[in-house]
């Protein structure tokens, strides 16, 4: 046996990728997948690879670098999360019809609850959708594993195959056993061939045949020969129910079968649900009386059973439509499938006790020090009464903050302004509109709507939030900061500044993050600027994220007591988890466990009650 | 053992499933946890999920946990049904007035909840010039001084040193001492 360790399921699937001999690793970072690539690239220097390891400006970018170095012969991947595969969709679906050379593995991470995301879509049905094999894993040492099955398939099938963790899996910490890299060698050899590699229709008129041809071979491979992944856990006594179960569900329904003690449930693990192995399925099917389905998120195993009547899923409301199956929502599944009452277990002292103490769950806030808050709380403070489109990242915590008012998708923060500037023109009206989005989401999708914006002639104004990071997902490098995952790689920047001049605009302004009063001047002239010639105008607001720990410098502050008359504009407007509210003495003060000494509420406070505690520093 | 820890993001919740991962790897166990990353990290309620021993999935059910580590006396509060009858709370208290609730007790009499609380703040405060970032470590080294796993002080000295970058190893080990301090005699 091989040395364990623990990983991370994303490590875990990223040691996969690089001993199964991928050759190009390409991804656009997104929870649950963002620690996937850096992974590769730390195994890759580790286990001395020749591999290229890099981050994308999106994730249709990723696939198709990924889809091309298979066309020229090398095992390729592509990582994304779900809502990353709605941007590769495009490509997806025109390369699901191609004859692939070198293995292509698609990596894509599904955020049931969700957690981080703005859906809880199932990648599973984009498979369906593109006609291309899923494989989903119910465990970390799993993934693993199904990444060499992965590859094998694809290059057996000349296929993407498509590796659908859930978060669950992503994140969880497991020992995994540890392999050597695979001996392979896939030189580099383009073969030109239009048949292959040009979607013309008159080309996919012959592979879209073909593409079902190689679904129902699979399919085939599935019921027979994948039992590595697909097998039933019988029950040991005669079964009053059966299960069909996939990815993390199948872990969770497995332990609590065995704290409850459990001998009459049988188990149908599908670790390949698209395309079902509907024969096996069907045998399960037709041993037991009730069956039950526990997969996430989307019906899609249940989907491709021809007749339901017996099953209990999703089609008649037994299991929930949206959200997680946890295990104490899969517990409750389990009773109603069972036909039996759930034991109770009384909690209503823990609530009353709760409600008593004021204890609430927490909502996520930008981080204390975070330059964002300060870039919002100047925009507001600029055009309190403008409209805020605003993009995804950590900024789309500026809700709090009261300068977000609708996020969309990446990139929408840039194509909004468009629609608010148009719908207010038709009426005759000057609305200022002041659109906020990171440095990463600039390049990832913005710029095609910047130059919708100049071309079109839209007045608004565009506020780049550059803290030099792509920080919700942990701090990735990205176009403008210029390096690079592998060592000794050296990649360029590229300016934001200049990218956005060479798209058209013409003011430019860039100011400090921290400087409230220049921030305010900068979006006030910008906004005039737009207005006066009807075009788009941005102001770049700089100062690194926290989470880099950059050297700056420490201004301790206290909320002076006398001054300080409890109107609570620092806690609505400026809303630092340092800034508290003692609710008996109706005054502001300074939480010492969180602030940084960022110093920037000194600025916030409109009656100066926030001041630098220079004795103590 | 199923372990549940809970407090805020940005509190070092990550670094202490790695140290349990340590443990355990080192006894030879399996190891199964869930973590909590993303947008969910930035300041909000976090709960992270650890399995020791024969398990298939990383999350723990409501009620089947044997200790509950909280940084964070609220986050604390709201996971205490995570807790199996006869399990074990580790709180880091900043209002201890709270836990007399009367609720709050009755729900802790009736599973037989054993709770113990420790001021890490003003312990913190004291000893560390109220660098607050060392609370992880700090309730490690309570968890041992507490005994409230079968995780002995020695098995997280060993990890903490393993696992701590080379400038914060010596500090990190005196803070865990700390910790151990407060409840072991």
């Amino acid at each position: 046996m091989g040395k364990r360790a623990i990983l991370l399921g994303n490590e875990a699937i990223a040691r996969g990728i690089v001993e199964a001999g991928c050759e190009v690793a390409v991804a656009y970072p997104g929870t649950p997948s963002s620690e996937i690539l850096p992974a590769v690239a730390k195994y890759a220097d580790e286990l001395n690879t020749r591999t290229a390891v890099e981050w994308c400006t999106n994730e249709k970018v990723a696939f198709e670098v990924a889809a091309a170095a298979s066309f020229a012969g090398k095992r390729a991947c592509a990582i994304m999360k779900q809502v990353g595969l709605n941007v590769a969709a495009d490509a997806l679906m025109s390369v699901a019809h191609f004859e692939l050379e070198g293995g292509f593995l698609l990596m894509v991470a599904d955020d049931p609850g969700p957690h981080s995301s703005q859906t809880e879509q199932d990648s599973r049905y984009f498979a369906m959708y593109a006609k291309i094999p899923c494989l989903d894993p119910s465990s970390a040492e799993e993934a693993k594993k199904m990444v060499f099955h992965a590859y094998d398939l694809s290059e057996k099938y000349h296929i993407p195959v498509m590796l659908r963790p859930t978060g669950r899996v992503d994140h969880c910490r497991q020992d995994v056993e540890l392999g050597e890299v695979l001996p392979l060698e896939r030189p580099v050899n383009f073969k030109k061939d239009i048949r292959r590699w040009v979607c013309l229709p008159a080309h996919v008129r012959l592979n879209h045949p073909k593409l079902n041809d190689k679904n129902a071979a699979i399919r085939e491979d599935f019921e027979k020969d994948f039992g590595a992944y697909n097998y039933e856990v019988p029950a040991t006594k005669e079964p009053k129910l059966g299960i069909i179960a996939g990815g993390v569900s199948f872990a969770v329904i497995m332990d609590l079968l065995k704290t409850l003690g459990r001998e009459d449930v049988a188990v149908l693990k599908i670790g390949t649900p698209v395309p079902l192995p509907v024969k096996m399925v069907q045998d399960f099917m037709a041993k037991h009386e009730k069956v039950l389905v526990l997969e996430e998120t989307y019906p899609v195993i249940e989907m491709q059973l021809p007749d339901r009547t017996k099953l209990l899923g999703r089609w008649n409301g037994v299991v929930p439509s949206a959200g997680e199956l946890l295990p104490e929502v899969v517990e409750e599944i389990l009773y109603t499938a069972l036909g039996e009452e759930r034991p109770l277990s009384d909690t209503s002292e823990l609530k009353t006790a709760l409600e008593e103490l004021a204890v609430k769950p927490k909502p996520p806030m930008l981080c204390p020090g975070c330059p964002h808050r300060a870039s919002f709380f100047a925009i507001r403070k600029a055009y309190p009464k403008g409209i805020y489109p605003s993009d995804i990242g950590c900024y789309t915590l500026g809700v709090n903050q009261k300068t977000v008012d609708s996020v969309i998708c990446m990139g929408a923060s840039v194509t909004q302004p468009s629609g608010f500037y148009l719908a207010h023109k038709v009426d005759d009206k000057d609305q200022p509109i002041i659109a906020t989005i990171g440095d990463s989401t600039f390049f990832h999708m913005g710029l095609p709507g910047l130059v919708n914006a100049v071309y079109n002639r839209h007045a608004f104004v565009l506020a780049i939030l550059d803290n030099s990071i792509t920080a919700m997902t942990g701090g990735q490098p990205n176009p403008a900061v210029g390096t690079k995952l592998r060592k000794g790689d050296q990649g360029r920047t590229v300016d934001i500044r200049k990218a956005c001049e060479g798209c058209g605009i013409s003011l430019v302004k860039e100011v400090p993050s921290y400087d409230v009063a220049a921030g305010v001047a900068a979006v006030k002239e910008a906004w005039e600027h737009a207005k006066a010639n009807q075009e788009p105008a941005v102001v770049i607001f700089k100062h690194p994220c926290m989470l880099l720990r950059c050297d700056q410098p420490a201004i301790p502050v206290r909320v002076d007591q006398e001054k300080c008359i409890g109107c609570k504009f620092c806690i609505n407007f400026f809303n630092c988890p340092a800034l508290r509210f003692d609710e008996e003495k109706k005054k502001a003060y300074v939480d010492e466990r969180f602030c940084v000494s960022c110093g920037v509420c000194i600025q916030v406070c409109p009656h100066g009650a926030i001041v630098e505690s220079g004795e103590e520093a | 053992m199923q372990y549940v820890v809970v407090g805020l993001g940005g509190q070092g919740i990550l670094f202490s499933s790695k140290v349990l991962g340590h443990v355990a790897l080192s006894r030879n166990s399996h190891v199964m946890g869930s973590e909590v990353h993303g947008m969910a990290q930035r300041g909000g309620s976090v709960v992270s999920h650890f399995k020791i021993g024969e398990y298939a999935s990383p999350l723990v059910r409501v009620g089947d946990a044997d200790l509950l580590l909280a940084f964070d006396q609220n986050e604390g509060f709201r996971n205490l049904h995570f807790l199996r009858p006869g399990g074990h709370a580790l709180i880091n208290i900043h209002e201890p007035q709270a836990t007399e609730n009367e609720h709050l007790q009755r729900f802790i009499q009736e599973r037989k909840i054993h709770l113990h609380t420790i001021p890490g703040y003003d312990i913190l405060r004291q000893h560390m010039g109220g660098r607050f970032l060392f609370l992880n470590v700090l309730l490690l080294g309570a968890m041992g001084g507490a005994k409230v796993s079968d995780i002995t002080s020695e098995e997280l000295r060993g990890a903490i040193e393993a696992l701590s970058p080379e400038k914060f190893r010596k500090v990190n080990l005196d803070v865990l001492e700390l910790g151990r301090a407060f409840f072991g005699s």
